[in-house]
């Protein structure tokens, strides 16, 4: 295969596989965040020891 | 709604299957090019993430206009995430770009009006995003975005015509071009199959990135719900 061509698709690849990566991170981190947040706010409201 | 009709899952599966469909005919059915031979099969990456980069900013022009008319957080969402997945795109295109022009003109890159436009909307793209993560005001941050993004995109017609208006170091158009410029049938098959899974998959990652504004979003309001909370007791 020509080496212009392959590198093209590989790293039109690598890119998107690297965006897709780092959305997912993002996504995680903030639902873990928001998890976080949420039981917090319950235990609160709820009467529980206040949030640490 | 679009999420009970057509789910996030079935919407990678449909993207993925495309994509390998693309890639079959890119490398399998497509005939070679008689003068430029293998390395011309990079067009069919090349100019789809183009229209597609081209699409991203006419949605965030869109979402910056219903934005500042309505204030819909969901229009700004829309902007924002076209904005960061268009710069995706555009990168793929000036990444491609180049590794094209190598073999085919001998040189990596010229200042011809389209590759200095299509280089303009790259930095427009990334204007957008700074200003998004610069300003520490949501609200603010997203008017000024939104004023960015729909002065920005008069860039995108001039982009287009570009090949049209002057004479380009760029190749003259081979899609709805004069007379006379046009591609084999199974060129113009595949040519449009990468484009829908190129579009697919930008759809998608819009998609995934709205959702991460909203998280996002109730992140804050829990943010500020739980500190007033504090203030009163």
């Amino acid at each position: 295969m020509n080496t212009y061509l392959f590198l093209a698709y590989t790293l039109f690849w690598l890119i998107f596989m690297a965006y897709a990566w780092n959305l997912g991170r993002r996504q995680a981190r903030l639902q873990k965040e928001l998890e976080e947040l949420q039981r917090q706010f319950h235990q609160a409201s709820s009467g529980d020891s206040p949030i640490a | 709604m679009i999420k009970r009709f057509f789910p996030m899952s079935v919407h990678l599966a449909v993207t993925l299957v495309w994509m390998v469909v693309a890639l079959y005919l890119i490398f399998l059915y497509a005939p070679q090019e008689m003068t430029m031979g293998e390395v011309q099969r990079i067009f069919y990456v090349h100019a789809p993430s183009g229209w597609t980069a081209g699409t991203a900013y006419f949605l965030v022009f869109l979402g910056s206009i219903a934005y500042l008319w309505k204030r819909s957080p969901l229009a700004d969402d829309l902007a924002l995430a076209s904005g960061e997945v268009g710069f995706v795109f555009c990168s793929t295109v000036l990444v491609t770009g180049p590794l094209w022009a190598k073999p085919a003109w001998g040189i990596w890159w010229t200042w011809d009006a389209r590759l200095t436009l299509t280089f303009v909307l790259w930095l427009l793209f990334v204007a957008y995003l700074m200003l998004r993560s610069f300003v520490s005001n949501p609200g603010r941050a997203a008017v000024l975005a939104a004023v960015v993004g729909i002065i920005g995109f008069v860039d995108v017609p001039i982009d287009y015509m570009a090949i049209r208006w002057w004479r380009t170091q760029h190749p003259q158009p081979v899609i709805a071009g004069d007379a006379g410029s046009g591609l084999d049938p199974r060129m113009f098959l595949t040519f449009m199959v990468s484009v829908g899974a190129l579009h697919c998959l930008f759809a998608y990652l819009v998609r995934q990135r709205m959702a991460l504004a909203r998280s996002q979003r109730e992140l804050s309001a829990l943010r500020r719900a739980r500190a007033l909370e504090a203030s009163e007791g």
